[in-house]
């Protein structure tokens, strides 16, 4: 019975953590459309400086928590709002995401900046080792805290919503935006202020977690992503179904880990949130198809099959040159590139034309890498392009009914759980499995260059095959349906049938650029594989413009030629993931990526021709 | 041909559509008139199975179709258009036509050469001109018939029109008027809702008012507007 009291108790105050994250995600989330993927990392922030502030230049507490609580996090929330978020109003959520995705990796960065890992970093209990004996319970100061500040947010924010004008906006900003507008609100301050709300609770989450885990930057954020299953639960709108959700993920983190062997909880115990978001996301009623919710991308031209052959030769040829002009090291950097734009058409097919959001790409990638080292040979890229389309086919059945958020967060989850229960079991944490390079007649694999050459073959016939697709029937058809689902159903199209078809070959194509990988790196870890990588290789996908083979293929090569600026500029390192962030930042404006902006310019271009041409054109058009 | 039985909609508190019969035979033109907010979309919605309804069915050649997801009713010949514009924004106008011939190829089997439906269907909607233009820059008026495009090149048997005629000039509707009569020539039935008064009572022989989700009168153009149910629903009862 004390055990079964005491677990109850730990359960209790992590799910109160979760609970304090998870309705901050809620109210930014239905006060202004925007899922804010930086929540996490916003929390990992605050807890960092609140130990800079206590601990480190030893202000008391009484003063610190309520600068970062009540001062830093609000600001830093409404800052968010007012730069990033209020271009995004009304975009697609694959926009939205990326952007807020991009602030989670440039929060890391600056952290990382900040905060050197290299230094142990620990932030006191509240109250330590004080405590309150409840019968046979001993509840510790920290404990009571959590509990108690929960108790009052939940309070707090249940009279906030009911009793106040401005929780009462908030709630009518959620159904008509215009209409509040109308009645002589702003909604976007309105908005604002639930950005400021959100950072404030992710803060106090952040705060109260880092005493109990380890002052770590990537843990912290990511523990923060936990509060997303919790938040599904509430269906991103119910707050007291969200505390359930919190508090149900508490107690069964902590009851599992009392009443299950080992072993087993050893397997679950990490993907338990996972599982939960993915249930959560499973139960969604079926979104229906509905007229009038155009997405208005605007594709950039698709080059024809000359163009498309052409470009593909000269990236082998000077792939070739420059193979031979370089060591070592820089010939696997620019492989890793090539590899990297190979694995990036597989998106542009799935999220660029397809318009589907995947947050498990580099899953895929391992699923790719893993049946190459295990089988080996030719008959090793046909294991890694079934295992990866396999897994790809699973997924679109499961979440074929899914579009936009629900299904960025059922990825998302798949991503994670896929890297916990499979990826750290079979491939190790540090561990690693020896990958064989494909074998290809007349040719010595076993030569990097020569590999590193054959890498941009891959890559150039992919990108000539993903291009031809897209100007064949199936592509037009991939299109129209991001264009238009229901359009395309009325056309008598099969949504399912048409998703489950580019998801299944986008998985297989990133599994045979899995197998590329594995044999660039002659061995795979679990750390290639983990989610954070599956969203910066969407990030710079975006970055370069998903809509475009181009796009991708600049973005990989700014990748791979990123050490080589390194060694010129030293210090860089530091800021890559501040960079790539603040890239994302743009898109919030210009949402078609590097891709996108040059093909706008060949459009002009073309567009400024001389008259002479223009005429030519003309009288070939009428005859 | 399309028989609609006792159809009810309810979107919470509203009740969208009541008791809604109505009834197209093959090969005629039908027109659906009414106010705003009559219910008109949202009858379209639950005949091609965008929106479900809460009581009644929806025949189409005599099989019950309430069930069926929106593409299988379209492989069963039912064609339409959108009143808030549904085009492909990437593609071309060509592009999108051969789409919709595509996806009659990949169900129909019996669609041998898209590009030439897709030609033809063009040529007689009169869009030949803007083929490869890109639909972002149209008008509202060429959107709609990009969609009207879109739905001939399914080929169905049935084509649902939601306001074709908006956003069109005068000789423009005309033309519109006479490419419908001349696909009920053909023998494929249309069912037009419309404001265009003067488009409907020249082009269709049978009319059907609906008023508050219910069907408030049927008949001729010329018993309709005659009709002092329909007179009390457009100008407010005297």
């Amino acid at each position: 019975m004390t055990t079964f009291l005491a677990l109850t108790l730990v359960g209790l105050v992590v799910g109160c953590i979760y609970a304090l994250t998870a309705c901050g995600l809620v109210v930014t989330y239905t006060t202004s459309g925007v899922f804010n993927f930086a929540h996490g990392a916003i929390g990992m922030v605050a807890a960092f400086t609140y130990w800079q502030l206590t601990v480190d230049w030893g202000v008391p507490s009484w003063l610190g928590l309520p600068l970062v609580l009540l001062v830093l996090a609000p600001l830093l929330g409404a800052l968010v709002e007012r730069v990033l978020v209020r271009p995004l109003y009304g975009a697609p959520v694959g926009v939205t995401l990326v952007v807020t995705l991009g602030l989670l990796l440039s929060l890391i960065g600056l952290a990382n900046i900040a905060w050197p890992p290299t230094v142990t970093r620990v932030l006191p209990k509240f109250f330590d080792g004080r405590t309150v004996t409840l019968s046979s319970l001993v509840i510790s100061g920290n404990q009571l805290l959590v509990i108690l500040a929960a108790a009052a947010v939940a309070v707090s924010l249940r009279l906030l919503f009911t009793r106040t004008v401005t929780g009462i906006a908030m709630r009518a900003v959620v159904d008509d935006q215009d209409l509040v507008a109308l009645a002589g609100t702003y909604p976007q301050q309105v908005a604002q202020l639930s950005w400021a709300l959100g950072a404030s609770l992710a803060a106090l989450a952040g705060i109260l977690l880092a005493p109990l885990v380890n002052l770590d930057i990537l843990g912290l954020t990511l523990l923060v992503i936990n509060g997303y299953a919790a938040a599904m639960v509430g269906r991103l709108r119910s707050l007291p179904l969200t505390v359930a959700g919190a508090l149900a993920l508490g107690l069964g983190d902590a009851y599992l880990v009392g009443y299950a062997p080992g072993d087993v909880v050893d397997v679950i115990k990490p993907a338990l949130p996972m599982f939960l978001l993915f249930g959560a996301v499973l139960f969604l009623r079926q979104e229906r198809l509905r007229s009038g919710s155009l997405t208005g991308v605007r594709m950039p031209r698709t080059p024809s099959l000359r163009q498309s052959v052409a470009s593909g030769a000269v990236l082998v040829v000077v792939v070739w040159w420059l193979s031979g002009q370089l060591g070592e090291g820089r010939l696997a950097t620019v492989g890793q590139g090539l590899v990297l734009g190979f694995i990036m058409l597989s998106l542009v097919l799935l999220s660029g034309y397809g318009g589907q959001v995947s947050l498990c790409q580099m899953t895929f990638v391992g699923l790719g890498a893993f049946a190459m080292g295990r089988v080996g040979g030719e008959l090793g890229l046909l294991a890694a392009v079934g295992l990866a389309g396999a897994a790809g086919a699973l997924v679109a059945l499961t979440v074929v009914r899914l579009r936009g958020l629900h299904l960025a967060l059922a990825t998302l989850a798949f991503a994670q759980a896929m890297d916990v229960v499979f990826f750290k079991r079979s491939l190790g944490y540090g561990g690693s499995l020896a990958v064989e390079r494909p074998g290809v007649p007349f040719v010595d694999v076993a030569d990097d260059r020569a590999y590193t050459v054959l890498l941009a073959v891959a890559l150039a016939v992919g990108s000539v095959a993903v291009l031809s697709l897209r100007r064949r029937a199936f592509g037009r058809r991939l299109v129209a349906l991001n264009d238009s689902p229901a359009a395309c159903a009325t056309m008598g199209v099969s949504v399912t049938a048409t998703k489950l078809v580019v998801f299944t070959t986008s998985a297989a194509l990133a599994g045979f650029g899995g197998a590329l990988f594995g044999g660039l790196r002659g061995s795979v870890s679990s750390n290639d594989f983990v989610l954070l990588n599956s969203l910066v290789l969407l990030l710079l996908a975006t970055l370069g413009g998903l809509y475009t083979v181009t796009g991708v293929g600049l973005a990989a090569m700014a990748y791979a030629l990123f050490p080589v600026l390194q060694d010129a500029l030293p210090g860089l390192g530091q800021v890559a993931y501040l960079l790539t962030g603040m890239g994302a930042l743009a898109l919030g404006r210009n949402r078609y990526g590097l891709g996108g902006q040059l093909a706008d310019l060949a459009d002009r271009l073309r567009a400024a021709r001389p008259a002479r041409a223009l005429r030519t054109e003309v009288a070939g058009a009428a005859g | 041909m399309l028989r609609v039985e006792g159809v009810e909609v309810r979107f919470g508190g509203v009740q969208a559509l009541r008791g809604v019969d109505l009834e197209v035979q093959p090969g005629s033109l039908v027109g659906l008139i009414g106010p705003n907010g009559a219910g008109k979309t949202t009858l379209f919605n639950v005949v091609t199975g965008l929106e479900r309804p809460t009581a009644g069915r929806v025949l189409l050649e005599g099989r019950d179709i309430t069930s069926l997801p929106p593409h299988r009713r379209a492989r069963l010949g039912l064609g339409r258009t959108f009143q808030r514009i549904e085009v492909f924004s990437s593609l071309t106008v060509r592009e999108n036509v051969l789409a919709a011939a595509e996806a009659r190829r990949s169900w129909g089997r019996d669609e041998p050469d898209p590009e030439r439906t897709a030609r033809d269907v063009l040529r007689r909607v009169g869009l030949e001109r803007v083929a490869d233009a890109r639909v972002e820059g149209l008008s509202t008026g060429l959107l709609r018939l990009v969609e009207v495009a879109r739905g001939l090149a399914t080929r169905p048997s049935l084509l649902l029109l939601d306001e074709p005629g908006s956003g069109l000039d005068g000789s423009e509707s005309e033309q519109l008027g006479d490419l419908l009569l001349e696909l009920v020539a053909d023998g494929t039935a249309v069912l037009l809702v419309e404001h265009d008064v003067e488009l409907v009572m020249r082009v269709c022989q049978q009319v059907n008012v609906l008023d508050f989700g219910q069907v408030i009168a049927v008949g001729t153009p010329a018993e309709v507007q005659g009709d002092a149910a329909v007179q009390a629903a457009y100008l407010g009862a005297a």
